[in-house]
């Protein structure tokens, strides 16, 4: 099978060189070869555990972490906000 | 005999008798990091300072006389993609290279009160994705075994530290292998818990449904007492199982008398080797003797499960790893223009190359038209992968397979080849699909010198069995010791 990988990296956000393209196409036709192999199994339809629903807690608000130290790890900060490049004109 | 190279079962004994304080403890597992850590590079961050005051922390509880945990003053290491609060969490990547959390994970907030001095966190594969420990942007970690060879991963740093005597414990996470291969590699125990069992919060997201923290040391009991420690219910965990746990440190007894141990004859076919196979059925032949039945048993969709894990875990890295955009924290590339370059050229300068290929995986298994034939029929094999075990375990209590099909390779052997990579990982996936515990015990050494492990499967939640059984094998063999460096 011949992938476009071009496509799939625009899809996932990452830019490749064609020398890397080139390389990591042909990883990918390998990994794709293994992965395939797999039997044809009848669909019954559940892909979740009946045996392990999950469980979500009550949309109630609580106080988890402080702003200020979430903010610490953004790689630019400007009056309490994250800076982003221009997202509209 | 130094105090690095004692378990930790045997220093919560000592501490508690006075015979050694947790200062001198700590001290002598930092001498060490600082005497062979050059030569391993296990260590990614070594927490020398913090560790010195909570062993002093220890020490005064102990001269009070107050109750404390068995962990308590016992030096653990932390695997870099578990979130320790105010200490670099970078998953080994450039990406995440000055993320500080300013929290803790649920592990660790759970260790707080049980009192481990943590003396660092340790080095991984990039973002738990690999089989040897290579892929991290740091450094290659090597195996304190033998130098030309690698650790196994991910846990790499988990194994190493603890083979090494750079830590008397550890926490490692396992996806499809990541805590098994490297105890086996590295010849110490690991057990990669019930899926569920731990919490996942604050461990940054490889594959969501496949991925659990466990723990690693030199032997059974102290496996048990860290175990012991980090199960349990989790409301920020939405997969977190509800129930109660009992102290399998407390309960762990070498037992494995009368229970029917299956041996899989799928894990003992081609692509493993004559020599690790012999020293496995050694191994079962121990376990008989000590009054456990051995029958041979299948589970025909064993040969797939690589497929669809690599399937399965690609398409969930694929979405997890979307998070990481240089927005809100981590790297951010210095030059862009616009919002779509900022996205791809953050990403495509922190990502290494593996974490690069899996993300390109999951992106194509899950795209359009791509959907069905790949991720859809991964999932259907994983609900046959559970069944078949299921069906095993109606008549057997446990299964027993090699952990790894050969020992450790060397450092570069298989970087330049993924698939010879990833089939490191052909006995361990499995049990990550079908969500059962399972634990890798040292079961002797291969001609090259190497470790051998073999790999105990239990059902779900059914840690306890797994553990006394595995201690009934140590008392039996002997304790995996400290390699000489």
């Amino acid at each position: 099978m011949t992938i476009d990988i071009q496509h799939v990296a625009k899809l996932a956000k990452l830019r490749l060189e064609e020398d890397q393209a080139q390389r990591f196409a042909k990883d990918m036709e390998n990994i794709v070869s293994m992965v395939q192999q797999l039997p044809d199994l009848p669909d019954t339809g559940a892909l979740i555990d009946p045996d392990h629903p999950m469980i979500f807690r009550g949309d109630v608000v609580e106080h988890h972490y402080d702003r200020k130290e979430l903010l610490a790890n953004a790689p630019q900060v400007k009056a309490g906000c994250v800076v982003v490049p221009k997202v509209v004109e | 005999m130094e105090l690095f190279e004692y378990t930790a079962s045997q220093l919560s004994g000592m501490l508690r008798e006075k015979k050694v304080s947790a200062a001198e403890v700590t001290q002598s597992v930092l001498d060490r990091i600082e005497a062979v850590d050059e030569k391993v590079k296990a260590y990614l961050t070594v927490t020398g300072e913090e560790a010195k005051q909570q062993a002093a922390e220890v020490d005064e509880l102990l001269a009070k006389g107050e109750p404390l945990s068995p962990l308590a003053g016992i030096p653990l290491a932390v695997k870099d993609n578990i979130c320790t609060k105010n200490v670099r969490t970078s998953c080994a990547s450039k990406m995440l290279g000055n993320f500080v959390p300013p929290y803790h994970a649920t592990v660790m907030k759970k260790l707080e009160g049980c009192r481990p001095v943590m003396v660092g966190k340790v080095n991984m594969d990039e973002f738990a994705m690999g089989s040897s420990c290579e892929t991290s942007y740091f450094q290659k970690t090597a195996n304190p075994r033998n130098l030309d060879y690698v650790p196994g991963g991910s846990s790499g740093g988990s194994g190493a530290a603890v083979a090494a005597g750079e830590a008397v414990l550890s926490l490692g996470s396992d996806t499809g292998g990541s805590i098994r291969l490297p105890s086996a590699y590295c010849g110490v125990v690991g057990l990669k818990p019930t899926y569920s069992s731990v919490s996942r919060f604050g461990l940054v997201a490889f594959a969501s449904s496949l991925d659990q923290i466990g723990p690693l040391g030199r032997s059974v009991e102290d496996v048990a007492m860290l175990y012991s420690a980090i199960c349990g219910y989790d409301p920020m965990d939405a997969t977190s199982a509800k129930r109660e746990y009992p102290d399998f440190y407390a309960n762990l007894k070498a037992d494995v008398a009368g229970k029917t141990i299956g041996i899989p004859e799928e894990y003992f076919a081609q692509g493993v080797s004559e020599e690790v196979q012999q020293k496995v059925m050694a191994a079962a032949k121990v376990l008989e003797g000590l009054g456990a039945t051995l029958k041979t048993v299948s589970l025909p969709s064993t040969s797939y499960a690589l497929n669809a894990y690599y399937i399965i875990s690609s398409a969930e890295a694929s979405s997890n790893l979307a998070r990481f955009d240089g927005v809100k924290y981590g790297y951010r590339t210095p030059e862009y223009h616009g919002l779509d370059e900022m996205y791809e050229k953050t990403r495509s300068e922190g990502f290494g190359d593996e974490v690069k290929r899996r993300i390109l995986l999951g992106t194509f298994v899950l795209s359009s038209g791509f959907y069905d034939a790949y991720y859809k029929k991964a999932k259907l094999l994983q609900n046959r992968i559970g069944e078949e075990f299921d069906q095993q375990f109606e008549s057997c209590d446990l299964l027993l397979t090699p952990t790894a099909p050969d020992t450790a390779f060397k450092l570069g052997e298989n970087m330049g080849d993924p698939l010879k990579m990833y089939a490191a990982d052909v006995c361990t996936t499995t049990v990550n699909i079908a969500g059962l515990p399972a634990l890798s015990i040292p079961c002797g050494t291969a001609a090259n010198g190497l470790p051998i492990g073999m790999q105990l499967i239990g059902p779900k939640f059914s840690e306890q069995t797994l553990l006394n059984a595995a201690l009934a094998y140590q008392q039996e063999t002997g304790c995996c010791a400290v390699a000489k460096l």
